[in-house]
């Protein structure tokens, strides 16, 4: 369980965080979203105690980090830059983390075996690719088998399958009661991958909701209908609100995909497409950060 | 997704948590697994031993070197591999920042302190042991050399065991103060500008000012105190060997305190 009270950071005249307060809780995976530069990186600097607050304080199971007596088993954690020497092995990097709280050598190599790097452990980490790189930061987090687990953009430069592994990954942790703490600046990733969200933009908290929650109260998820009977199937569907994109095309909302295709189909109403719109979630993350997105670009 | 009510970790079987010997472990650790290390060190004997070598061979009674002191004839080669070691200092330190090491390292101690310590410790002791076995090895080499001429020296005559360690000693403090400039300064090019222009050049153009004060306090600069320590003969217008261990000592004792202050405060 993570605790953030009033976290406030500056660096002379200019805030990065402002005042920013959530708990994260155990057995579920929350996103920490934001646009670039929004203090992200720093709220979790300060919550490892890498970065001091100006203000405000946090804890990691009621205590500030650097206040348990084996951190590495609270708290595992990838931070954004790679935090390794690149002249040292996986294996030797992770070795000497290990020493300092007398863990043994054989739960390095079975971080190693969970993140695909067994194979690789005795290189030296300059050869290692981006997705190799986050592997290895991510076997670092877990060396303590920790109770909360905290990544910095971790699917960052990864292929589609490190993406994946990291999703399920993620739920994995949580499902065993972990308290994980996972921050994007992708409200897609997230929206796979995260049950709990807290938003912030420039430094301040912008939503701490669900992931539900955020897709209703910005209208409700969508489905796009293409027929060319989509005058019937209007008044088939009395429950539902409808935006008409072109004579053939409708947005529904306040309905699932699989009721439309059903009721179409009892009533032999040919669908060329059948699509639920991911778009609404990624539309309301951009309505609440809008006016926080630091680098905004002009049109054209 | 499923939330099945598991337990938040499973209980580690033994006791994992910080310790002092732990966290020394985890520093040797990190000291011998890069390469920088190995080529530093062994750059550090092949000067003294070579230099050693060199100076004992070639050397004859009546080429104008007999007023030098023999430890300091043999040994010459220290002040180079001093320098050696003094960067493998500062990479014990101000490495890990340009790597980005340091986040990991003080994620894994959050207190910071203890990990500056550690490393200060298996510094010293490495380059102390390191140190004392090449000089005594280059001692004994220059000393088959020198058998026969004016320079003859032996490990038990007055003086010369304790200027060889005395000399491990001067260059175990340097490398100290240099390890603590790299922590202070956080940048390798840095800490090793500082150390080549503070330490070892600032004291010799100070010196050639024309004031008896400042001639007086040279002696106690960190350079300078390492120079008396290691000659077996009193160096004329230098510290006594005591007085000059204790100078070093007070030196690199302030180079650690300054980046012990520093950390506590600082953003890593």
């Amino acid at each position: 369980m993570i605790r953030a009270e009033n976290l406030t950071k500056r660096y002379g005249d200019t805030t990065v965080v402002q005042d920013l307060s959530f708990t994260v809780r155990p057995g579920t995976v929350t996103g920490f979203l934001g646009p670039n530069g929004a203090g992200k990186s720093t709220t979790l600097r300060m919550i490892l105690g890498l970065d001091a607050p100006t203000r405000g304080h946090a804890t990691v199971d009621g205590r500030p980090y650097a206040g348990h007596s084996a951190p590495l088993t609270k708290v595992g954690a990838l931070l954004e830059a790679r935090s390794l020497h690149p002249g040292r092995s996986a294996y030797h990097h992770l070795m000497a983390l290990a020493h300092t709280h007398g863990i043994p050598h054989t739960r390095v190599d079975r971080v190693l075996a969970l993140t695909g790097l067994t194979h690789v452990a005795r290189k030296r980490v300059k050869g290692f690719s981006l997705g190799m790189g986050q592997r290895l930061g991510i076997a670092a987090a877990l060396l303590g088998d920790p109770a909360t687990v905290v990544l910095d953009e971790p699917v960052n430069g990864l292929d589609p399958e490190g993406v994946l592994w990291i999703r399920t990954l993620l739920k994995s942790l949580a499902a065993e009661g972990r308290t994980v703490l996972v921050s994007s600046h992708l409200m897609s990733e997230m929206a796979l991958t995260a049950d709990h969200l807290i938003v912030i933009g420039k430094g301040r908290l912008l939503a701490d909701t669900t992931v539900d929650e955020l897709v209703r109260a910005s209208g409700g998820a969508s489905v796009k209908v293409v027929t060319p009977e989509a005058d019937r199937l209007r008044h088939l569907l009395p429950d539902a609100r409808f935006t008409t994109e072109a004579p053939d095309t409708l947005l529904v909302t306040g309905l699932e995909a699989s009721e439309i295709g059903r009721a179409a189909a009892a009533h032999a109403i040919p669908l060329h497409e059948l699509t639920p719109q991911a778009a609404s979630l990624e539309q309301a993350f951009m309505d609440l950060t809008r006016d926080s997105v630091e680098y905004q670009g002009a049109p054209a | 997704m499923t939330t099945t009510a598991a337990p938040a970790t499973t209980a580690p079987t033994t006791t994992y948590g910080l310790t002092t010997t732990r966290i020394l472990r985890s520093e040797w650790h990190k000291l011998w697994t890069v390469r920088s290390t190995w080529i530093t060190v062994l750059t550090a004997v092949a000067f003294v031993l070579g230099v050693g070598i060199l100076m004992g061979s070639t050397y004859t009674s009546d080429g104008g070197d007999s007023d030098v002191d023999t430890v300091v004839l043999t040994l010459y080669g220290s002040q180079l591999g001093g320098i050696a070691l003094a960067v493998l200092g500062i990479l014990v330190t101000a490495g890990e920042y340009a790597t980005g090491m340091a986040h990991a390292s003080f994620t894994a101690v959050p207190r910071r302190l203890p990990v500056l310590w550690a490393k200060a410790t298996v510094y010293t002791a490495v380059v102390f042991t390191l140190s004392l076995l090449t000089a005594l090895l280059t001692f004994l080499t220059a000393r088959f050399f020198l058998d026969g001429t004016d320079q003859a020296a032996s490990l038990t005559d007055d003086g010369v065991l304790a200027a060889v360690a005395g000399n491990a000693a001067g260059v175990t403090l340097l490398g100290v103060i240099a390890l603590g400039l790299g922590a202070a300064l956080r940048s390798v090019p840095g800490a090793i500008g500082a150390f080549v222009g503070g330490v070892l050049i600032v004291p010799e153009i100070l010196g050639m000012l024309p004031y008896d004060a400042l001639d007086t306090a040279i002696r106690y600069f960190p350079t300078q105190a390492a120079g008396a320590l290691g000659s077996a003969t009193p160096i004329p217008g230098a510290a006594s060997p005591g007085a000059a261990l204790l100078a070093l000592f007070l030196w690199a004792a302030a180079a650690l305190t300054v980046p012990a202050l520093l950390l506590k405060r600082r953003d890593v």
